[in-house]
């Protein structure tokens, strides 16, 4: 049997269109994806079936599975949960948040504890809190 | 360095000879480091967000005189105002509820050990029953 001899390669690979095509791929993450601050440990938030997103993005209180709480990056005990967003709302909201907050908790953590936090907040001034969820996937 | 291209009087063929041989190769490399980058820093979570009025807490502004209290074990069993609800037709229950009084509030009270997703999944359930003001309130143990 007699094989073609396979061609030769060509003196230097056309790289254009592979230049395209990563270059596409590029301004499709760019505009599609969101640069968003990392949570400071790991959680899954819980679904839901609400149509609102979230508009604004105040300061962020996390809540742990194992009930821990942070407030940014820095994880913090209830109490200096408290002193924090109160220093915070005291110096004007730096990030024009006023007196709004986000919460973001894991669907494991505990309610109560969860309710706890949002009492803390109440406490320390805050007048609104959004709690952050994902989309439902299967209604 | 222009000795060949002596024929042309504004060094045109050369300049474009030239530019040819710029190598794409760290092109590419900047490309494909800004693309992992981004391919790697950026999320794609579609997020949803609750209004979640203050949580009540007992005594705090007098009105929750009238207001529905909702309570849920962490075995799952619902009650209503002290009556057991099947958890399959707690939003009818609800809607029956809210059309009794006008401008129902809801409170929600987890019991010890309730999961978030389940207090959110009661608050889904308020909203569909036609409930706006539905809140969590602390209940009695677990926590802290």
């Amino acid at each position: 049997m007699k094989l073609s001899r396979p061609p030769k390669p060509p003196e230097q690979e056309n790289v254009i269109p592979l230049i395209n095509v990563v270059f596409l791929l590029l301004i499709f993450f760019m505009l599609a994806g969101k640069l968003g601050q990392t949570d400071p440990f790991e959680l899954t938030p819980p679904d839901s079936q609400s149509e609102r997103a979230p508009t604004d993005r105040p300061a962020t209180v996390y809540v742990g599975t194992d009930g821990r709480t942070a407030l940014g990056q820095e994880v913090l005990s209830l109490t200096a949960l408290e002193q924090a967003i109160r220093g915070r709302l005291e110096n004007g909201g730096a990030d024009g948040g006023g007196g709004a907050v986000r919460l973001k908790t894991d669907r494991g953590a505990e309610a109560n504890r969860v309710i706890d936090v949002m009492d803390t907040l109440r406490r320390a001034g805050v007048e609104r809190v959004t709690l952050l969820t994902t989309v439902r996937e299967n209604q | 360095m222009n000795q060949r291209s002596s024929a042309s009087p504004l060094n045109l063929r050369s300049n474009t000879r030239r530019r040819a041989t710029i190598s794409l190769t760290p092109l590419i490399d900047v490309v494909f480091i800004l693309l992992v980058f981004f391919m790697l820093a950026s999320s794609f979570l579609d997020w949803r967000a609750i209004d979640l009025q203050a949580p009540a807490t007992a005594g705090s502004d007098g009105g929750e005189t009238g207001a529905l209290l909702l309570r849920v074990s962490r075995d799952g069993g619902l009650d209503l105002n002290g009556r057991p609800v099947e958890p399959d037709r707690l939003v009818a229950s609800l809607r029956r509820a809210a059309e009794q009084r006008q401008d129902a509030r809801l409170l929600i009270q987890p019991g010890a050990g309730v999961a978030m997703q389940r207090a959110v999944d009661l608050l889904d359930a308020a909203r569909r029953a036609g409930i706006e003001r539905a809140q969590l309130l602390r209940g009695a143990g677990g926590g802290g």
